[in-house]
């Protein structure tokens, strides 16, 4: 047989010019002299939190509907969501990008939406790993004492709560009516954080019952004992029967106390106390009037609380002081005012209201509840800790002038508001354990920070700061709205206005499960990565792939000529461009 | 089955029965309906096929480009200016050999503004690297879309099928439409050789060494040459298995003609009644009406033209400085003929102007009442 001789193929010349191999033989990443980065931003809602949630990752997560891990995210910083998530005056809406665009994304609404999910899956908090030998006494169970007995206790310290009154909750208790916080939301969040050990002593006064002295054996100390003293009208009849100071008013009637105002009750002032006073009134059955001395728009209520107020169509009275309570046998039977006049604007810019002759007018009422401010009782404190009239002095870091000793919530000059307290609390237990773990306090508490508004993240603290989150906050401007629609915030459902007078049912509904996941998708995620693939999409030379953990994307930079497209095709920005060097 | 449809509807069953597989398409009259009821028919279910919205004819040349390299058979239409926006992509997908099947209603190019026909938009692209077929009736506009793909695919070079916008795409004739069994005979699926797949990457168009690039573009022009047989082998199949063929040009009464008016294109069916009225006076006259106008038939021509006297060519289309595009082909085939007859050139039918029995007639008129031709095309219908 003749041997075949093997055929010598000749290469073919294809028709077109045609690689024999993919791509990757040529890194165009050798033309980029820009660089793009995933960059995980701040966004504002995280950096005006006064709480120091971490506002995007809980609301990333809730788009993804993982609303327990939402919940994680948010008590890593805020042991009180379902408080929060309903009577927090919300800075993170305020400064929400998506007000630039239609409206702010109901934030509030969804961390009341993701407390109450994980609370009713059965989520609590868990133990802490480690104990700690040392000890902490914290003065007031106030969401700032609860706070920093949280955080403390879940880093393993132990800690023992003091509480003047004969239940935990501060303020959240005595202070806020069960329409807007229902007693038993309170009760489940507080016996949650208790359940991490906390030593819990109620009916103790410290200086009375408990001599400062006794706290000594502690190696800490977090006075948050908060404003319960009520500010004095100053005016002839004060001491009459009938006339009752705002908090002690509430105090009694979240007590459970029920008692007579009579038909008509005059509330004074214009400040949150007042708006509660009124409304509680109202509830009891009475018909309050507001009288106030400015105008509506220098109210420092929290706006939904007044509206919430007008819509249980509660009379208000503007631009009036009173002057002098009339009495009958010692008993209050009306008020003389006189009418004011805004004059020019004062230190916090409000104008100072000044009274003009021969306005008098008196007004026949039966009861008259004054909330024109609180201050904090001082006296218990040792004299160090007494040099400032109306709180304790402290500096950046919460301590006082007293060694290992630590001050926060309305005790101290900050904000009088819940989460504003939450996060004082916070600040105390991580000044307390870098304190005590003989770190810098001052450069611990900086790297702990949410950009540059004293927000503290405990996240951050644990890492040092370095958890790749860049303190740079997303302005409006650097989104790519091209790819967001138009779309109306979810409205809270309330109770009807005709239930709520004679009721202390909670007025604001939770949102519905579609509701909460149509809100936390209208969240623009300012700043993070929420796997939109936007980036993967658009980007000319395949240089972009999801990473393998599903946690965002990587960039190929063999193959990234710098174009910066994702940069620009990034609907929240977060992506940035380096410039090579 | 015989159906009554417009030469745009044709042109969307010839695509449905060629089981097109991606289409992408921007409208524009008066190619419109074609892409409309192919919407339609891909919605439906008659076609499986992924039909594709874009913002802009590049795009949707680039598409139909890059479905193509990904081994799809795929369509596209246009029209005038959209054909014009996508010259880009033309040149592109000519280079990378890509089978894309399209077809051009042909619409004048503003300015001034006109919706109407003439075949300035497609002989301007004449140097784009595609097959241009140019089409006279509804039938014809259907057959050679189902044959385009064949040749496309045989030649690895797009193909352009032309129809005279409003007078085909938007007249209604009975259509014979062929059984989709058949069709699947006569074209079979394609099988590229070469195709982006992730399994098996290719870089497509990547740059050639100054050495290279000629190689291409000479392997191109022998696939253009090589198309002209393939055009003549498939139309001739086509005709053996459905009856109706069209050949590279149809020839009108040309065996014995003194005078053959040359055009294309849907001018093509009123000169045929002229030529017959005059052919009933006596007078030999002739038509021709080219079918394929790329690759230009120049052998064919100048074997038709062998005892012509004189040959007549009616441009619906003129490149300012030169003159009509189809006579400077024409010519250009002829100068190294043995024969050469005078050729007499005309501009007509700009912009959707009619092209009557009386323009046809004052064409041959002048034709045959004139030894020379004046050296220049002479004008129809400029108004003094």
């Amino acid at each position: 047989m003749k041997k075949k001789k093997p055929i010598k193929k000749k290469p073919v010349f294809p028709p077109m010019s045609l690689s024999l191999e993919g791509t990757q033989g040529s890194k165009t990443g050798t033309w980029r002299y820009l660089t793009p980065a995933y960059l995980n931003k701040l966004a504002p809602c995280n950096e005006a939190c006064p709480a120091g949630e971490d506002v995007e990752a809980a609301m990333v997560l809730s788009g993804q509907e993982d609303y327990i891990g939402a919940w994680e995210k948010i008590t890593q910083e805020n042991p009180l969501p379902r408080v929060c998530g309903r009577v927090c005056f919300h800075p993170c809406e305020v400064s929400c990008n998506r007000k630039e665009f239609d409206e702010p994304t109901a934030i509030n609404a969804l961390e009341r939406f993701v407390g109450d999910q994980a609370f009713h899956s059965g989520k609590r908090y868990p133990p802490p790993q480690e104990k700690k030998k040392e000890k902490v006494a914290i003065i007031g169970s106030g969401p700032a004492g609860l706070s920093c007995a949280y955080h403390l206790a879940s880093m393993g310290y132990g800690v023992t709560l003091f509480e003047a009154l004969p239940k935990l909750g501060g303020m959240l208790r005595y202070g806020i009516p069960s329409y807007r916080l229902p007693k038993e939301v309170l009760d489940q969040e507080i016996d949650n954080i208790l359940s991490l050990g906390i030593e819990a002593q109620t009916n103790v006064r410290v200086g009375k019952g408990l001599k400062w002295e006794a706290l000594k054996k502690f190696d800490s100390v977090f006075v948050a004992a908060g404003a319960w003293k009520s500010l004095p009208l100053k005016v002839p009849g004060e001491e009459s029967k009938g006339v009752l100071s705002g908090l002690a008013f509430l105090q009694k009637v979240n007590s459970g106390e029920t008692f007579n105002l009579g038909q008509r009750v005059a509330v004074i002032g214009g400040g949150n106390t007042a708006m509660d006073a009124a409304r509680a009134a109202l509830r009891l059955g009475a018909k309050p009037l507001v009288i106030y001395r400015r105008t509506k728009e220098e109210m420092p209520a929290w706006e939904e609380e007044i509206s919430e107020a007008e819509e249980e169509q509660i009379e208000f009275i503007f631009l009036s002081s009173p002057i002098k309570i009339l009495t009958e046998n010692g008993e209050v039977k009306g008020i003389e005012c006189i009418k004011n006049l805004l004059g020019p604007p004062g230190k916090d810019g409000r104008g100072e209201p000044r009274p003009i002759e021969n306005t008098n007018f008196t007004l026949a009422v039966d009861s008259i509840i004054s909330a024109i401010g609180e201050a904090p009782d001082l006296s218990f404190l040792p004299h160090e800790l007494q040099k400032a009239k109306d709180s304790i002095p402290v500096d950046e870091t919460g301590a006082t002038a007293l060694k290992k000793i630590f001050a926060g919530g309305d005790i101290v000059t900050q904000p009088r508001t819940v989460s504003y307290a939450i996060g004082a609390g916070k600040k105390a237990a991580l000044a307390i354990d870098a304190t005590l773990g003989g770190k810098n306090v001052a450069e611990a508490l900086r790297l702990a920070r949410w950009g540059e508004k004293g927000s503290l993240s405990m996240a951050r603290y644990k890492s040092g700061g370095s958890d790749g989150m860049a303190q740079e906050v997303v302005p409006f401007a650097e989104l790519n709205t091209a790819y967001f629609k138009p779309q109306r915030r979810k409205a809270k459902e309330k109770l009807d206005v005709a239930q709520r007078a004679g009721d202390f049912s909670e007025v604001a509904a939770g949102l519905s499960p579609a509701s909460a996941l149509e809100e936390a998708k209208r969240c623009f995620n300012c700043g993070v990565c929420n796997l939109c693939h936007n980036c993967f999409t658009f980007c000319p030379d395949l240089a972009i792939s999801a990473r393998p953990d599903k946690q965002g994307y990587a960039i190929n930079y063999d193959y990234c000529k710098g174009c910066c497209i994702c940069v620009e095709e990034c609907p929240r920005g977060a992506i940035s461009v380096e410039v090579k060097k | 089955m015989r159906k009554l449809l417009t030469g745009n509807s044709a042109v969307s069953y010839g695509v449905m029965l060629s089981r097109a597989e991606v289409i992408s398409a921007y409208p524009i009259t008066p190619q419109t309906t074609i892409v409309e009821e192919l919407s339609e028919i891909c919605s439906d279910g008659r076609l499986k096929a992924k039909f594709i919205r874009v913002e802009s004819e590049h795009s949707a040349m680039a598409c139909v480009a890059a479905a193509s390299a990904a081994g799809a058979r795929v369509f596209t239409a246009t029209s005038s200016h959209g054909l014009a926006y996508m010259h880009e992509m033309l040149h592109w997908t000519s280079g990378t050999r890509l089978p894309v099947v399209m077809v051009n209603a042909n619409r004048a190019i503003g300015s001034p503004w006109s919706i109407w026909c003439d075949q300035g938009d497609s002989l301007s692209q004449r140097d784009t690297g595609w097959v241009q077929l140019y089409c006279q009736s509804a039938q014809e506009a259907l057959d050679t879309v189902i044959q385009a793909y064949r040749i496309a695919e045989e030649v690895l070079l797009p193909v352009m099928v032309l129809e005279d916008g409003f007078f085909l795409s938007h007249t209604s004739e009975p259509v014979e439409v062929p059984d989709q069994k058949a069709v699947d005979r006569f074209l079979p699926p394609y099988r590229p050789r070469y195709k982006l797949t992730p399994g098996d990457p290719h870089t497509f168009n990547i740059m050639a060494d100054t050495s290279l690039f000629i190689n291409f573009k000479h392997g191109a022009q022998k696939a253009m040459v090589e198309a002209k047989k393939v055009i003549a082998r498939v139309d001739r199949e086509f005709k053996s298995r459905f009856g109706r063929g069209y050949g590279l040009m149809e020839k009108v009464r040309c065996a014995d003609a003194e005078v053959i008016l040359l055009t294309m294109g849907t001018a093509a069916s009123t000169a045929r009644e002229v030529i017959d009225q005059y052919r009933k006076q006596g007078k030999k006259a002739g038509l021709c009406r080219l079918r394929m106008f790329r690759p230009f038939p120049a052998g064919e021509v100048v074997r038709l033209l062998s005892g012509v006297k004189k040959i007549a060519v009616l441009d619906r289309d003129n490149s300012l400085g030169a003159g009509g595009i189809v006579a400077q082909e024409l010519k250009a085939a002829l100068f190294g003929a043995a024969h050469k007859p005078k050729v007499f050139e005309f501009i007509a039918g700009l912009g959707g102007k009619d092209i009557t029995p009386e323009t046809i007639r004052e064409i041959m008129e002048v034709t045959w009442n004139n030894a020379h031709p004046k050296g220049e095309p002479v004008w129809i219908g400029v108004q003094s």
